[in-house]
């Protein structure tokens, strides 16, 4: 039986461990091999890609490594193929159109692996602490790649990222000082035990604002429509896919530790606030990279309704993730095809794309109302089901509020088709021939048309999922 | 296999797997576009020939069932099946397909492919919604069909096409996400209850709701389908989409999509909350005829014809709503033969306005007169279209008209006499605009050249003349079919299922749990 989880956990951790090593590969073979220069991009889809066949099947059982510092379960082997696929699809896009600029290739594929291997190791975090260096791991090389372009608005979202950041950081530094001192082990199965005192109440809520800050939600959520729009749109698909499901999995973590209470009346405000604020704010958007800004901090008020329906909301917090990843990857894509300049199109750029490129036009419409949850897409699946755990654990006010917000997200989400198909283009498009771009847009829309319709298989794997936290 | 075998599901997969493929065709292939659309919408219509040769009138129970599990962590099952209300409203829709299609041949000149891509996906999910019994399965055919309806609007539509198709989605959508909310409150008391996860509308039928629950969800439900009847206030959006959209457009929201609210009341408000439903009924019924006296009016005062019909339907839907909400046989019948009448009547009215649009380019009234001379044909069909909108004896409008009147002056006496008014008024409205533009001189000089109907326009006017004509004179079959499940809506809605204690509070803060 101990043969059993060593080797397990022997492939499962191949996986980061191969991107540690791609990632200093990226960096440094170029140094030495000058014929290399260039191919960062293809040794880190590479790479990547082995780390995926490495990928293997979780036993049904929870393993606790490095002093209960990782867990391994088929939660962690759940998240670990999310966080791969995102990785992969992000490297396809910086193959396509480079993010960083020539000299800086390699730095770049290295900051990327090196957030993704934070974010492999935040979902596995077994204790406070752990959460937190990964959470650093996931963030520092983000504040970097937001500006690796060295331009005027990189620049600024980078700075305004990284100081917003290191303000949260700093939060939740203060907040697992002081539960150390009341919770000498830190683990989340320690913290859950532990006597209840108004000094844990306050690291408690200092930890949860520092992780609300990576989620964005309202009123943490400052930095992200600058950084989304000033960073490379490769980076900012990463962030908005990754960072918020890292942020999600360690703040569920800390909501499933309180059984009511008043951290749970903090999440039911900060769930409100932020579905009510985000949807308004993002009606006045004009950027195409701002408006999914402020739909990723609305989906982090979605995500955080689901929080309030227990098991099932956990299951549906994981269906949820991949779904929107999905449909903001493929949007942020979209966009990445037709900016101009490095703040990205502008909504009203979009005109007459149904005329020039239909299925783009297409594909672009299906992610829209697949993030405003129209049936039959898929986004409309994943807010069905994190709003029935909600319901059935009687805050059906709560979902009350997060549908009607989710109507009036109708109308931005609209906004999008209604330039696109019924306004004419301002000037004639070029006919361009379909690149990789365009492939990484085309399987996101049909990810989005089919895991709705047929959502069992995903559903029952974030179920199975669900019940290793 | 079965999703193949059972008609109702082949009606459902059949126009949504020919709008695949039609997005496959080379857009300038327009022949083979228009064919392979017409004869998808034919070959459905064929299908649902067998839905109605093999429907037994005698049951009320739901027929044609098909019932196989999609997701069952959640308890929600693709399950469908009809009763005769559904039959006439999926017939409906079948037999309006073909004619839009065919309508809009010459008028959509644009971007055909995905034209008739978003017709045949409209009807499928129209089908959806009359066939489905399971409540998500329901509400996603119910939002899903706004996203071909949309574009259907904002690509094809008149000028002010944009503000139109967003007013059309931004309401309905608004008016329908509480109905989630209340569908996940339904579901969840229901698992406290029995302790199962079901969607399945037999199953939660007879539920032990409080009289308060109830209250609230059936507001929530009432207020989605209010928005699509279009129930007086809610039906601003209507005019605008009818309207703009295009004919074939005009044809599917008039003919289908406002039947799917009162649809929605048949088959979910009412017996699912009964104790409620018996409080709002005499409102609704009251807002019907709001709806009926001020349609009317408005429509009398407008000058453009399409405006006309448009405010008519509001007139036409009070009515039927006046007759689902009396809870008598006879009216609750009649009203669910007057959906097929309303569709059959009014989905003509816009076809040949929109024939008279594509000759002239103007729906205005005053553009028109003396088309007696140059159109006699077309004259002639207005006229039988015209009369059987306003219920002349003899033609579709009066068999629904008088029974629902008959059978609601008995429970609503008052309301019932109003309502008399309005059809009145109708007659006066319709009359007045088919005197001005078909009798008269011909003024305008363009109007000398007008051709008459051509074979196209025969072909799709014919089939809806002969079901005007036929239910005139011979309304049994439509009703034999329709009488038991209006029965059976009926029984359902006596049922007092809130236990008796009456103060039971619900979760409605969010913060308490039940």
């Amino acid at each position: 039986m101990i043969q059993e989880p060593l080797s397990y956990a022997a492939s499962a951790l191949s996986g980061p461990l191969l991107l540690v090593l791609a990632a200093f590969a990226c960096l440094l073979l170029p140094l030495f091999f000058r014929q290399l220069r260039g191919t960062q991009g293809l040794i880190a889809l590479g790479a990547t890609l082995v780390a995926i066949t490495f990928y293997r099947k979780a036993p049904p059982a929870e393993f606790s490594f490095f002093c209960g510092a990782l867990l391994l379960s088929p939660l962690s082997a759940y998240l670990w193929a999310f966080a791969l696929a995102v990785l992969a699809l992000v490297l396809v896009l910086s193959i396509a159109r480079p993010a960083a600029p020539e000299e800086s290739q390699g730095e770049y594929y290295f900051l990327l692996f090196m957030a993704a291997t934070g974010l492999m190791v935040l979902v596995a975090a077994g204790d406070l602490f752990t959460a937190f260096i990964a959470l650093e791991l996931l963030s520092l090389p983000l504040y970097a790649l937001a500006g690796i372009r060295r331009s005027k608005p990189g620049l600024e979202a980078a700075y305004k990222y990284f100081m917003l950041g290191a303000f949260g950081s700093g939060m939740t530094v203060m907040g697992i000082a002081i539960l150390n001192a009341l919770y000498p082990a830190l683990t989340f199965t320690a913290l859950k035990t532990g006597p209840a005192q108004p000094l844990a109440l306050a690291g408690f809520l200092l930890v949860i604002s520092g992780f609300a800050f990576k989620t964005a939600l309202v009123p943490f959520h400052m930095w992200v429509p600058d950084a989304y729009e000033g960073a490379p749109t490769q980076v900012s698909a990463f962030m908005a896919a990754s960072v918020k499901a890292g942020g999600v999995i360690v703040l569920w973590r800390l909501f499933s530790l309180f059984n009511g209470g008043p951290i749970h009346a903090i999440f039911w405000w900060l769930a409100v606030i932020t579905v009510v604020s985000a949807n308004f704010m993002a009606l006045a958007q004009k950027g195409l990279k701002r408006l999914l800004a402020y739909s990723s901090v609305a989906h982090a008020g979605y995500l955080a309704v689901a929080f309030f329906g227990g098991q099932r909301g956990f299951e549906a917090v994981l269906y949820y993730l991949p779904v929107y990843a999905m449909a903001t990857i493929g949007a942020f894509s979209v966009a990445l095809l037709l900016e101009k300049d490095e703040k990205g199109p502008l909504i009203e750029d979009l005109a007459g794309l149904a005329k020039a490129r239909p299925w783009l036009a297409g594909a672009m419409s299906a992610f829209m109302f697949s993030l405003a949850g129209v049936p039959p897409l898929a986004g409309f699946f994943a807010k069905f089901y994190a709003f029935s755990g909600a319901v059935n654990s009687g805050y059906t006010g709560l979902v009350v509020i997060a549908v009607l917000m989710s109507a009036v997200s109708i109308y931005y989400y609209l906004k999008v088709t209604v330039i696109m198909y019924m306004k004419p283009a301002a000037a004639e498009r070029p006919a361009e021939a379909p690149g990789m771009i365009e492939a990484v847009i085309f399987l996101l829309a049909a990810g989005v048309i089919l895991a709705g319709l047929f959502s069992r298989p995903l559903l029952i794997l974030a179920a199975e999922a669900s019940r290793w936290f | 296999m079965e999703l193949i075998t059972n008609p109702l599901s082949l009606l459902i997969l059949l126009p949504a797997a020919a709008g695949l493929a039609l997005l496959l065709v080379p857009p300038e292939k327009e022949g083979s576009l228009k064919g392979l659309a017409l004869a998808a919408a034919l070959l459905t219509f064929l299908v649902s020939l067998k839905l109605y040769t093999g429907f037994d009138p005698a049951l009320a129970a739901m027929q044609f069932q098909l019932d196989k599990p999609w997701l069952p962590s959640f308890g929600i099952k693709y399950f469908l099946g009809i009763d005769g209300i559904s039959l006439l409203l999926i017939m409906l829709t079948t037999l309006l397909m073909p004619v839009s299609v065919l309508a809009s041949f010459s008028y959509i000149k644009e971007s055909r492919r995905a034209y008739y891509a978003c017709l045949l996906f409209l009807e499928a999910s129209m089908i959806g919604v009359f066939a489905s019994l399971d409540l998500f399965v329901f509400y996603m055919f119910w939002e899903g069909m706004l996203i071909p309806m949309y574009f259907l609007i904002g690509i094809w539509g008149g000028p002010r096409r944009i503000y139109a198709a967003l007013k059309f989605f931004i309401y309905t959508m608004a008016g329908s996400v509480l109905m989630l909310a209340a569908i996940l409150w339904v579901v969840s008391a229901h698992h406290a209850a029995a302790g199962v996860w079901t969607f399945s509308l037999p199953a939660l039928y007879g539920g032990a709701l409080t009289a308060q629950a109830q209250f609230w969800l059936f507001a929530a439900f009432a207020l989605a389908f209010a928005v699509k009847v279009p129930l007086f206030p809610f039906h601003t959006w209507l005019p605008d989409a009818h309207v703009e959209a295009p004919t074939a457009g005009s044809v599917l929201l008039a003919g289908v999509l406002l039947k799917m609210g009162v649809y929605g009341y048949l088959r979910l408000a009412v017996p699912l909350f009964p104790d409620a439903a018996r409080v709002f009924a005499p409102w609704l019924a009251g807002l019907g005829v709001v709806g009926i006296i001020y349609g009317s009016l408005v429509a009398w005062s407008q000058r453009d014809m399409k405006k006309m019909v448009a405010y008519s339907s509001v007139a036409h839907l009070g009515v039927i709503i006046l007759g689902i909400m009396a809870f008598e046989p006879s009216a609750v019948a009649g009203a669910v033969l007057q959906l097929v009448n309303h569709g059959l009547s009014t989905g003509a009215l816009f076809l040949l306005v929109g024939a008279l649009y594509e000759r002239r380019h103007t729906r205005l009234i005053e553009d028109y007169g003396g088309l007696a001379k140059v159109m006699p044909a077309f004259s002639a069909v207005f006229l039988i279209v015209t009369l059987s909108s306003i219920g002349l004896p003899g033609l579709n409008g009066f068999v629904g008209e008088a029974l629902i009147l008959f059978g609601s002056f008995r429970v609503y006496p008052w309301l019932a006499g109003a309502a008399v008014a309005g059809v009145v008024l109708s007659a006066v409205y319709m009359l007045g605009m088919y005197q001005q533009v078909i009798f008269g001189p011909l003024r305008h000089t363009e109007n000398k050249v007008l051709p008459d109907l051509s074979v196209r326009e025969w072909l799709y006017l014919a089939p809806l003349l002969v079901f005007i004509a036929l239910i005139g004179v011979w309304p049994n079959p439509f009703l034999s079919r329709a009488q038991p499940a209006a029965n059976n809506y009926i029984a359902l809605s006596k049922q007092r299922t809130a236990p008796v204690t009456p103060e039971v509070k619900i979760a409605l803060g969010g913060e308490e749990t039940r």
